[in-house]
């Protein structure tokens, strides 16, 4: 299901929490919503999920507004999409096996096909036989497992991830990412992942919209935005994945003026020495590392670019020709 | 001599268990629709669910009316309720009466505790799943709340021990009516005595079933 949202907007006082948020959430893919917190993500997903409604602007699900329903027929589109959280969310009150059975069972399905169902939703999610197990014998992995299972439940078409990674470790996360991405692909599910951790959208999604301040500032494919950062905020989040600190090799504890991003296209050509023997360029080189995204690979370089200012221009010019991305690093950044 | 005692106090004593166990169940009756409604009716981010602030305002200020009237003074207003559903203000069974209405608020409250104490995302993990608002509080708010619930109902039966004692005194009936008529008017200082042991442990009895279901309950969680 498609999920079209028409500048949205959401106030609490004099906050604009979600101050006009226009997007395009394609059917059948795993769509991230990144942003620092404060940025506004939980009330576009409250939003979003019609957990709210919208001061302003439109929610569409495929060829439904949802933004303005009844309350009657509020509830009965909630039942059509599942939901996700930090914290889990399971009801304590009941084991693994009934926490999958609720929605089924506010829906008055009959009770042996609840029980068939949960059966198909434990084995789905990998924990077969744990169905009698109580919430709080259950690792955090499984908990979010069993939320997963009671959020597919209904076979929704629509699956909305509320930083659903954030309270696991990152063995975990990975784990229930590729869980969301197989299970994705099975039903054809449109996922939106809200999240403030870049290896979520890097592992997960195909395509990331960058929120900050209540607004969307950069919207894309995952590899693009990655490729090719433009606001401030993505370039933060990217320079703070753990993966790439730990890939590049730091050679001085100067931080370099420059930041050369390649993507897979340029990566298999020799642009740094064309570069250099062209224009004369010479290439301090700081750091230098590789990231892989979706298996493209992609190199990462910080360096300095001499002799003379004129030189640094053409060569900068010339490495944008080609493909890469130059980015100009602040002087003043810690050099951690 | 001793056999006369021990008669008068198992009858008080069966006397009292009629009164708290019945009063339990009608202020129950009253007192948790009436808690239930004070939280659901709650600010949304207390947790209400669908928030109305004049009636939550209008049913908070009843209850704290009612919580704030000394009990004895409570039970004499309440005496005419008592005839005209009894025909009578004496005995147990108007001790009933007017003891359930009195620790109903009680209830409310007690049970507006617990609810409020059930994690908010859960609640908001039902919302989002499509629940309505009878199935949030049927097949969640109150499962979830179960084990502070039965702390609740234990603390209101003890509280209606204490209470169905001093209704003894205005002629109720039970072990505050014995302890009144012979220990105090007859100085019958024994009698009085064995009476406030009873009462010691009925309250010793329930507080320990109650501890123990409210733990059974979390063990299982």
């Amino acid at each position: 299901m498609q999920i079209r949202l028409e500048n949205l907007k959401r106030n609490y006082g004099s906050l604009h929490a979600v101050d006009g948020v226009s997007l395009n959430i394609p059917s059948n893919t795993v769509y991230g919503i990144i942003g620092r917190s404060g940025a506004g993500k939980s009330t576009l997903v409250r939003l979003v999920s019609m957990l709210e409604r919208p001061d302003e602007g439109e929610v569409w699900y495929g060829d439904k507004r949802v933004d303005n329903l009844s309350k009657k027929e509020l509830i009965e589109e909630r039942r059509k999409i599942g939901m996700i959280f930090q914290n889990f969310n399971l009801f304590s009150s009941r084991t693994a096996a009934e926490n999958i059975a609720y929605p089924m069972e506010i829906c008055r399905k009959p009770k042996d096909w609840i029980k068939k169902r949960t059966e198909e939703l434990l084995a789905l999610v990998g924990l077969e036989g744990r169905g009698d197990a109580a919430v709080s014998t259950l690792s955090g992995g499984q908990k979010q497992r069993i939320a997963i299972a009671r959020a597919l439940a209904c076979e929704p078409s629509i699956l909305f991830c509320d930083e659903a990674t954030s309270a696991l470790d990152p063995q975990t996360t990975r784990s229930i990412l590729a869980l969301i991405k197989e299970i994705q692909k099975k039903m054809n599910l449109t996922v939106v992942m809200i999240t403030h951790q870049m290896e979520v959208v890097r592992d997960a999604c195909d395509r990331v919209a960058v929120l900050e301040n209540g607004k969307v500032v950069e919207e894309g494919l995952v590899n693009d935005i990655f490729a090719h950062p433009k606001s401030a905020v993505t370039k933060d989040f990217l320079s703070n994945l753990t993966n790439v600190k730990e890939s590049i090799v730091k050679l001085s504890d100067k931080t370099g003026h420059y930041t050369l991003r390649f993507s897979s296209s340029t990566t298999s050509e020799p642009i740094i020495s064309r570069v250099t023997k062209e224009t004369g360029a010479l290439f301090n080189i700081v750091a230098a590392g590789v990231q892989y995204i979706e298996d493209k690979k992609y190199g990462v370089m910080v360096l300095d670019i001499g002799p003379d200012e004129d030189t640094e221009k053409k060569a900068v010019d010339m490495l944008r020709k080609n493909g890469v991305t130059v980015e100009r690093t602040v002087v003043e950044e810690e050099a951690k | 001599m001793n056999s006369m005692i021990f008669k008068l106090v198992a009858e008080s004593t069966l006397q009292t268990i009629e009164m708290v166990f019945w009063s339990t169940v009608f202020s129950l009756i009253m007192g948790l629709p009436l808690g239930v409604l004070l939280h659901v009716t709650d600010k949304e981010d207390q947790g209400g669910i669908i928030p109305k602030p004049v009636l939550n305002e209008i049913l908070s200020r009843i209850v704290n009316i009612l919580r704030s009237f000394p009990f004895l003074i409570l039970m004499i207003i309440l005496m005419p309720v008592a005839r005209f559903i009894l025909g009578t203000t004496i005995g147990t069974r108007a001790s009933v009466v007017s003891l359930s209405i009195a620790a109903a608020p009680f209830v409310a409250r007690v049970i507006e505790t617990s609810l409020k104490e059930v994690d908010p995302g859960v609640i908001q993990a039902a919302k989002a799943m499509g629940s309505t608002n009878w199935q949030i509080i049927v097949k969640v708010m109150l499962p979830e709340a179960l084990p502070s619930l039965v702390s609740g109902v234990t603390l209101t039966i003890i509280n209606l021990i204490g209470y169905s004692a001093m209704a003894g005194t205005i002629g109720g009936g039970g072990l505050g009516d014995l302890a009144i008529r012979y220990g105090y008017q007859r100085f019958r200082s024994d009698v009085m005595l064995a009476a406030v042991i009873v009462i010691i442990v009925l309250v010793e009895l329930v507080q320990f079933v109650g501890n123990r279901i409210s733990s059974r309950l979390l063990a299982k969680r």
